[in-house]
């Protein structure tokens, strides 16, 4: 699969890579038995690039990046195999006290929850100066004033006073603000926003990703953004890898997976969108659940609610239900795991471009 | 237009509030941000009993200060050493006999002062209390913070420890190390109620903490690249201050008690120190003769002091409560 993304890849050079994730594998030993939340994804990031994670909940796209940033509580979880290439180093085999200077130095996290993501006890300006303090070793008078600065540059106003308030003076988007600046504090590489707009309303959505964007294109930080909101990746990302029960399912550019999608579970996400063309129809929906973590289905995880899924035809041919499908690539950085792009099916995957017949015949 | 400002303060319900903005409405209201402490303080206020407890404490902590330099006898100074009476005199208010004036009465025996015995035992009664604590705290806190945070075997290991040593009788406990291990001075029975009275506080720690270590600002902490001691100390041990203050302040009452009660029993501190229990041992031989003022003093110390205290930690359970309202 490597080889598959690295040549999709095509022209980028190793030294234009920032992230760099191979093989990842995340796996939670519960009473149950075993998830595996993360399985076998691979992806990059480009120097000052911008990649969306998406998919709807439970796919592993926020344990993907707890486990970027070896949050992951073990155990219960488990890395069970991969590598994250950050910068030349291997993070997964990073020394604690090393990996403690690249969190918050070089990779910077904002969370989904801002109304919890800051300490209820210790003020803003405390808590940005603490990882000023960590990570360029300045006094508390320097990080104070760092802290001012940081509260500046995210758009904070009368920031000399907020800096001194506590989170609970603090309106949501303010809050999610203060993140922001905590987090760009220290000029990370790479910044990870896990669904850092999902808690917010609507009017404070937009402004705070336009901040995320405009701060990203001013210090030119890499950008890794976790979203379920294809209208947030739209808006904001270069590239994007959807995700489905662990495991990568389309890879492309956004203008490529938003207006040609290729993967079945990629075109349910984007019908299911509301919009005002479709006025008074019923809206779309994907249907079934994501599978039972405990009971994935042994072939194509989408297969149970595909609607291009077909059973057998002629002996030894692979069929969704029991073989999965690799990650192909389909040239030009795009790759989908689907039978549907195997050479063997060519002529499925002409009823699939014509989609309303496709859609129609499987049901 | 007038420019007014009000700041909406613990003086105005919003009822209030309302009501003058309705009377005034050129007013331009500007909220006043109080921190936790501000709002603690204002339910604390609020509860009456509380504040008479606090109150008490707080005479306690001054009489123990300076209570020494205004009674008439030093605690240890015997006014006639060559004579052994049978009988102490009464209170000066109640005998009438104002020469020297005696506000608690006399011992029979060695005629000390009531007054002097009662306030250096508050002294060291609140030394030992206070002492005690500290040092429980400070055990239980760490100890119940690190299991807590890290989890695991780690936390399995400690809290079968502290559940172990919670099997044993821990006042009879005290007893025996008061007799081997002490050497019957103050110090070391603080040390003994210290190294006693981590275990409750280390389990309600090791609670809080296992809930707190799963918030969203632990794991952005983390994400911040601070230290997981850092985190123990820093981030998380300040977000339950409230329930061990109210912890540690109900643990003062309990080790003046319990101080009292093993001195008491003689197996506390030395009998030539005049702590609570002490004085109440010694004046038990002479109750039939009827020196009640002997035991009543001390006995009415310890009662008023352990009032106040439970008290103060009741109102302070109130006012500490994050999710109590105004």
């Amino acid at each position: 699969m490597t080889s598959v993304l690295a040549s999709a890849q095509g022209g980028t050079r190793a030294d234009d890579v920032v992230l760099d994730v191979r093989d990842l594998r995340t796996y939670f030993h519960v009473m149950d038995g075993t998830v595996r939340a993360v399985d076998g994804v691979d992806f990059q990031i480009r120097r000052s690039g911008r990649l969306a994670l998406v998919g709807e909940s439970g796919c592993g796209k926020s344990v993907t990046a707890l486990t970027i940033m070896r949050l992951i509580d073990q155990p219960p979880g488990e890395i069970a195999s991969g590598e994250v290439w950050f910068d030349g180093r291997d993070l997964l085999t990073l020394p604690a006290d090393q990996m403690r200077a690249v969190r918050g130095g070089e990779i910077a996290m904002i969370f989904q929850e801002p109304m919890t993501s800051l300490n209820p006890v210790l003020t803003v300006g405390d808590q940005i100066g603490e990882a000023v303090k960590l990570h360029q070793h300045l006094r508390d008078r320097e990080a104070f004033e760092a802290a001012v600065q940081a509260l500046r540059d995210v758009g904070v106003p009368a920031p000399e006073r907020r800096v001194k308030q506590y989170p609970h003076e603090l309106s949501g988007g303010m809050r999610q603000r203060v993140m922001i600046a905590m987090a760009l504090s220290c000029r990370p590489k790479l910044l990870i926003a896990d669904e850092p707009t999902t808690a917010l309303d609507v009017t404070i959505q937009r402004q705070i990703l336009e901040l995320i964007k405009e701060i990203q294109e001013r210090t030119g930080t890499a950008l890794l953004l976790i979203t379920h909101d294809l209208g947030v990746v739209a808006e904001t990302v270069d590239e994007v890898v959807v995700m489905y029960a662990g495991r990568i399912v389309e890879t492309g550019t956004v203008e490529e997976v938003l207006l040609e999608p290729r993967h079945p579970y990629t075109r349910g996400l984007l019908s299911s969108i509301p919009s005002r063309g479709k006025r008074g129809q019923r809206l779309s929906v994907i249907k079934g659940v994501v599978p039972n973590p405990f009971r994935m289905p042994p072939g194509c995880k989408f297969e149970p609610r595909c609607p291009y899924a077909w059973e057998t035809s002629v002996q030894g041919e692979p069929t969704c239900a029991q073989n999965e499908p690799e990650l192909l690539s389909l040239g030009d950085g795009r790759a989908s795991r689907c039978w549907l792009h195997d050479p063997r099916f060519t002529g499925r995957l002409r009823d699939y471009e014509r989609p309303t017949a496709g859609a129609e015949e499987a049901r | 237009m007038a420019e007014r400002t009000v700041a909406v303060t613990a003086d105005l319900t919003p009822a209030e509030l309302e009501q003058l903005l309705l009377e005034r409405p050129d007013y331009e209201v500007q909220l006043e941000s109080l921190n936790q402490w501000q709002l603690a303080w204002r339910r604390f206020r609020r509860h009456r009993l509380a504040l008479a407890g606090a109150a008490l404490f707080l005479a306690l902590v001054a009489i123990a200060i300076i209570g020494p330099f205004f009674v008439h006898y030093d605690y240890y100074e015997i006014p006639h050493p060559d004579e052994l009476v049978y009988a102490g005199r009464p209170p000066s208010w109640i005998s009438g006999d104002w020469d020297p004036p005696l506000l608690m009465g006399e011992t029979a025996r060695l005629q000390r002062d009531i007054l002097g015995l009662v306030v250096n035992g508050a002294r060291l009664s609140l030394v030992i209390g206070v002492g005690a604590t500290i040092i429980s705290v400070v055990i239980g806190a760490v100890w119940g913070g690190v299991a807590g945070y890290f989890g695991g075997w780690l936390d399995s290991v400690m809290m079968r420890i502290v559940d172990s040593l919670l099997t044993l009788p821990i006042l009879f406990l005290i007893l025996v190390a008061g007799k081997f291990l002490g050497r019957g001075d103050w110090p070391s029975v603080m040390l003994i109620f210290g190294l006693f009275g981590w275990l409750g506080l280390s389990r309600l720690v090791r609670s809080l903490f296992l809930s707190l270590r799963e918030e969203d600002f632990v794991d952005a902490a983390r994400a911040v690249g601070v230290s997981d001691g850092r985190i123990i100390l820093r981030h998380i041990l300040p977000n339950t201050l409230s329930p061990i203050i109210v912890a540690a302040t109900l643990s003062v009452a309990g080790v003046i008690i319990g101080e009292a009660f093993v001195s008491f029993l003689g197996f506390g501190v030395d009998i030539t120190q005049p702590t609570w229990g002490n004085v109440l041992t010694s004046s038990l031989d002479f109750l039939q003769q009827g020196n009640w003022w002997w035991a009543f003093f001390p006995g009415f110390a310890i009662v008023l002091t352990v009032l106040g205290i439970n008290f103060m930690g009741d109102g302070l359970r109130d006012a500490l409560d994050p999710r109590a309202r105004i």
